[in-house]
């Protein structure tokens, strides 16, 4: 897994469409391949030929075999699609619970402020890997653990996030005027802050989202991801570990995909944040 | 030493020799626990028996010289060999026997073969170098069950204590056991038969097949019994630098069936899943082409061995026809739970395509070790599973009706009690035949493939191995071809309560500085919520662990758990308390810094967890100081080029794709490619693993090298990025414009004004990165199989040893804390507006 911290860019603007550019192929073309996954592979990424085996990538298989005899680029296609899955429902969870979480410490400050903040705190502080082991223990490795691993560390970013950026609303103006038009505090968040903060939460959603890519491989990497026979970017590579001078293709693609997609959706963040907010430009 | 560790191992012949293993015993008393990693560092290296087994289960004398056997079968008396001691001087004679042999079958005894010695109903000791052993009823396999590792001779003056001492009479004593990375054996001077070649024996635990692969092509180890990657295997006989043996084990491959459970109870569905299954296609497959097909439960080297592998031929469409006699047209959804052992993974998923095409949809479902004990073998809950058997002689647990296949036939009963009482060799073949056709006409489980056992050996160690039917490394005739001085053998982890100490002090020095210019009441509050943080951390984790499934104490006890001493076990353990008191006692016992003992080594977790972070710690801080100076020289150009006009920005674009890409590289993955060009290919690095702090500062931090580089790349493109983005704001200030106005260049000004004032965002996420990397570094640790903290806790977990899980994590969590307290203190102290109001 990958350290949870966002990263905040000041640059010109003319990097950032650049940026926006490179990220929007980057990820378009993984979002695309998982699409693709969904309705066509060249082969069916499952389908076993023991007789075919750790072919070298070709015309029929442009990325090779793998030790069953399985297409490498069906497998490929299909990993973003359950790489993708993953990373969606976590940053999914960290939206669902880590907004109004942040929304409701902006809103009523003092002791729920105070315990939203420091139940953060504990969070961050546990080792992120050994929750997932734990996770993994209790329910069984999958999916759903690395949903839950993932999305459980997405909770605090979101609540930090959101709680800063709502402060920052509820000192403005309109919400003063709102409140004294008689609106409570929970209105005022639905109404005002929500809608002001939304386009950072967008832009943290993405980072989140490349930053879930590679702790999914990561987890899958180490057996408490996605599992088989379902593709997955982190287990072809732990898979094709001992097999790595014999068929190294086995080690580039599937490696290659992990970085094309935490790269696209971070060149994509990175862009939209200094769309959505040019005073940054320089 | 740049050479030197790669070159050493092959160049310099020698008396001593480091071999590789893949699982770690939990303890090193054979006759306390089942897993079969204990024998395999201690049988019959340090332990011996009565007996040897030899190829093919022969019988031969070892400990005692010669026997008889009464006529009707019930005594065997044993004349022993004189002069026999113990490590310790005890002397080994009858009364030993009695008390070994007794001790095995006590109420209290966990020892893994109770079942087949209970047999034995009591030890007479004839005189000081006679014994005779009385049965219960004739037993014909007493001999073969006396050469295993549970049967061996221990004396009672140190028994209690062989799990972390063991004392045998064999040719090797335990001279030392770095947890969690190897254990040395040294030659008994005074061993009774004839001395061994080689002085010592090193076993290095590498649990990664792709790690095991690389540690030999590398030559830090000159052998691996068992080896674990049959991938491997043909490019390694292909290697002139290795001699690969392969052989037959007693490890019959099978996909278990619960007999019990629908659809399974039903014989034609069982018939049908053997015709669905081509066992060819699992060997070429899982095994890459090693291992006979087998048809029943029974080595097809072993005497009296059927082939019946001919019962069954692969036939979809007569799978499909079975079903639908049976009355599954359409087939059926089943689970198959999988360990994750590479043979079981690999065949599963071959087996879940074979039995699709017969209309049987499988889903395949991970379970861990001790969830498979606990789960499967402990309550029965499954349908199907992969696992080899490798007991010799098992066929018994087929009549057993509280057995996890849930097979229950009288007439096979009748069948083992019948060889039972029959001593006569060629009536006991043909009982053994007929135990195999009943086994195969019921279809019990899926029979697939004798498990083949490799050995790899650095081509120039000799008479190493025999395939005994006990699956042990013989290193009593080993020896290298030219003898020549030993080499340093793997040195032992000290130094690390130090570097706890000093951390302590470090952590005390910076809250006293902070109180003085942050205020005392600040460093209070912030020390209060530090507190109750660890406190809450702490709970939480001991009640995650309470509802996790799997029983430490029956992990322990493996594949043939004894309720009754099961129960003693756990007493052993305190696991009998209620919940809230052992929660208590761990918390009582870590504010006076004693964090229990381990479950399975035994040990103080306080002692284990300083010999791991005597790697982690070091990795870690070397990891961080690699990412720190990357990060200043990729953020410092690149904000130049920032600052200064087109080109520049070219080049802080460049510098900008460069950090995104190294942040994008999943850092296991960087690891390995690393570990495939630099070790396996250049040989300029060992392929991993540690060999301690005692070889010296600069040859151990070597072998951090590649490991803290595939840590630090990400972190060091994160660091550089946020680098670059406040140096490029501090340019912006009116403090740069006035240094600039007094004459200062660019460079000068950036480095010497703007630079200072960047560091301080820097240093909070420098924090957050040491903290990740010190937890966070366990994939990396599983990639170059270093013994570190991640890689403790991954273990522990799966064997369930909690108590080592709960410290370390409230260790890790402490130390997050600590650090984001540090860092908080140190930005207080930069800008003391911070202890005012909330946090920003």
């Amino acid at each position: 897994m990958t350290v949870m911290i966002t990263v905040e860019a000041a640059t010109d603007g003319r990097r950032h469409s650049a940026a926006l550019v490179a990220g929007l192929v980057l990820s378009g073309l993984v979002v695309g391949a998982a699409l693709l996954s969904l309705a066509w592979t060249p082969y069916d990424p499952t389908a076993i030929n023991v007789a075919g085996r750790l072919a070298a990538p070709t015309g029929a298989h442009w990325f090779g075999t793998d030790a069953y005899g399985r297409d490498v680029f069906s497998q490929v296609l299909a990993g973003a699609q359950s790489a993708l899955a993953v990373a969606l429902a976590a940053v999914g969870v960290g939206l669902g619970c880590g907004v109004p979480l942040g929304l409701l410490a902006a809103g009523r400050r003092g002791w729920v402020e105070e315990v939203a903040m420091r139940g953060s705190d504990i969070v961050f502080a546990f080792p992120a890997l050994i929750t997932a082991v734990l996770i993994a223990a209790l329910c069984g490795p999958g999916a759903i653990d690395a949903i839950a691993a993932i999305g459980l560390f997405n909770i605090p970013i979101f609540a930090k996030v959101t709680r800063a950026a709502a402060l920052s609303v509820w000192a403005r103006d309109y919400t003063l005027a709102a409140r004294l038009a008689g609106k409570g505090a929970g209105r005022i968040s639905l109404d005002h802050v929500l809608p002001n903060i939304a386009g950072l939460l967008l832009v943290q959603a993405t980072i989140q989202l490349s930053l879930g890519i590679i702790a999914d491989a990561g987890l899958s990497f180490v057996g408490l991801g996605t599992q088989a026979p379902r593709p997955s970017w982190g287990r072809m590579l732990a898979d094709s570990q001992t097999l790595a001078d014999l068929a190294p293709w086995l080690v580039l693609f599937p490696g290659l995909g992990v970085v094309a997609a935490v790269l696209g959706f971070n060149l994509l963040g990175e862009g939209l944040r200094a769309h959505l907010n040019p005073r940054r430009g320089a | 030493m740049l050479a030197a560790l790669a070159g050493a191992p092959l160049a310099a012949a020698r008396d001593s020799v480091t071999l590789g293993l893949q699982l770690e015993p939990p303890g090193l008393d054979p006759t306390a626990e089942a897993s079969a990693a204990i024998p395999a560092v201690v049988f019959p290296t340090v332990f011996e028996g009565l007996v040897h087994l030899g190829v093919g289960g022969t019988v031969a004398p070892l400990l005692a010289t010669d026997w008889t056997v009464a006529p009707d079968g019930l005594t065997y008396t044993f004349h022993l060999r004189a002069g026999v001691r113990f490590q310790d001087g005890a002397d080994f004679d009858a009364e030993t026997v009695k008390f070994s042999l007794e001790r095995a079958i006590t109420p209290a005894s966990t020892n893994p073969q109770k079942v087949a010695l209970s047999h034995i109903d009591h030890v007479e000791v004839v005189d000081a170098l006679t014994a005779a052993i009385h049965l219960k009823a004739p037993y014909s396999n007493l001999l073969q069950v006396l050469g295993w590792p549970a049967a061996v001779m221990v004396s009672p003056a140190s028994a209690a204590g062989n799990v972390t001492h063991p004392v045998g009479t064999g040719p090797y004593a335990v001279a030392a056991w770095q947890r969690g990375n190897a254990v040395t054996l040294a030659r008994n001077p005074a061993y009774w038969g004839p001395a061994p070649h080689l002085a010592s024996i090193t076993y290095r635990f590498i649990a990664d097949p792709a790690a095991a692969t690389a540690a030999l092509k590398a030559g830090d180890i000159q052998g691996f019994p068992a080896f674990p990657a049959p991938e491997a295997i043909t490019a390694l006989k292909a290697d002139p630098r290795f001699t690969v043996d392969v052989a037959p084990s007693e490890g019959e491959t099978l996909l278990a069936l619960n007999n019990k459970r629908p659809p399974f109870d039903n014989v034609l569905v069982r018939r049908a899943l053997s015709h669905a299954i081509d066992r060819q296609a699992v060997i070429q497959g899982a095994m890459f082409g090693y291992g006979a097909a087998i048809g029943s439960h029974y080595p097809p080297q072993n005497p009296g061995y059927v082939d019946l592998t001919g019962l069954y031929p692969h036939d979809v469409a007569k799978a499909k026809a079975l079903l639908a006699e049976a009355g599954y047209p359409h087939g059926f959804t089943t689970t198959l739970r999988v360990l994750p052992l590479p043979y079981a993974k690999r065949a599963a998923e071959i087996i879940a395509a074979q039995l699709a095409e017969a209309g049987v949809t499988v889903v395949l479902e991970d379970v861990e070790w001790a969830t498979w004990i606990s789960q499967v073998y402990g309550r029965h809950d499954y349908d199907m599973t992969i696992v080899a058997h490798v007991e010799p002689m098992d066929y018994d647990i087929y009549g057993r009706d509280d057995y996890y296949f849930g097979y229950s036939n009288p007439a096979y009963k009748a069948l083992l009690a019948t060889l039972d009482a029959t001593v006569d060799e060629t009536r006991r073949l043909a009982v053994l035949g007929d135990i195999q056709r009943t086994l195969a006409r019921d279809a019990v489980n899926v029979f697939l493939f004798e498990y083949p056992y490799f050995g790899v050996w650095d081509a120039r160690l000799r008479d190493i191995w025999l395939p005994t039917p006990v699956q042990l490394v013989d290193l009593a005739t080993a020896r290298f071809d030219q003898a020549g001085p030993g080499a340093a053998t793997a040195g032992g982890l000290s130094g690390a309560g130090g570097v706890a100490w000093l951390l302590g002090l470090a952590v005390a020095g910076a809250a006293a500085l902070a109180a003085v210019k942050a205020g005392p009441r600040y460093v209070a509050g912030r020390l209060a919520v530090l507190l109750l943080t660890v406190l809450a951390a702490s709970l939480t984790i001991f009640l995650v662990l309470q509802v996790i499934p799997g029983d430490p104490a029956r992990v322990m006890m493996g594949m043939s758990a004894d309720p009754a001493a099961l129960a003693a076990l756990r007493h052993q353990m305190g696991l009998d308390l209620p919940a809230p008191q052992r929660y208590l006692a761990w918390l009582a016992g870590l504010a006076r810094g004693d964090f229990g003992l381990s479950y399975t080594y035994r040990v103080d977790v306080g002692t284990l967890m300083a010999e791991r972070l005597a790697v982690t710690l070091p990795l870690t801080l070397y990891a961080v100081t690699l990412s720190t100076g990357l990060a200043v020289v990729l953020g410092v150009t690149a904000a130049l080029g920032a600052v200064r006009g087109r080109t520049g920005r070219m080049v802080d674009s460049l510098l900008n794709g460069i950090a995104q890409l190294l942040i994008a590289v999943p850092n296991f993955w960087a690891g390995t490619v690393l570990a495939l060009v630099f070790a396996a290919g250049l040989h300029w690095f060992a392929a991993g693993g540690f060999p301690g702090w005692d070889i010296g500062f600069w040859p151990a931090l070597k072998a951090l090298t590649l490991p803290a580089v595939a840590l630090a790349a990400p972190q060091a493109g994160i660091l550089a990025r946020v680098l670059r983005g406040e140096l490029v704001d501090q340019m912006g200030q009116d403090y740069i414009r006035t240094a600039r106005a007094k004459g200062l260049s660019l460079r000068q000004a950036l480095l010497r004004h703007a630079l200072p004032n960047a560091l301080v965002p820097a240093l909070t996420i420098l924090g957050m990165q040491f903290s990740f990397l010190l937890a966070g570094g366990v994939i990396i640790e599983n990639v170059f199989f270093l013994p570190g903290l991640g890689r403790l806790v991954f273990q522990a977990v799966a064997q369930r040893d909690l108590i080592v899980v709960q410290g370390v994590t409230v260790s890790l969590v402490f130390a997050v804390v600590i650090v984001t307290f540090l860092v908080d203190l140190a930005n207080a102290a930069v800008d003391p507006r911070l202890t005012g109001g909330r946090r920003p």
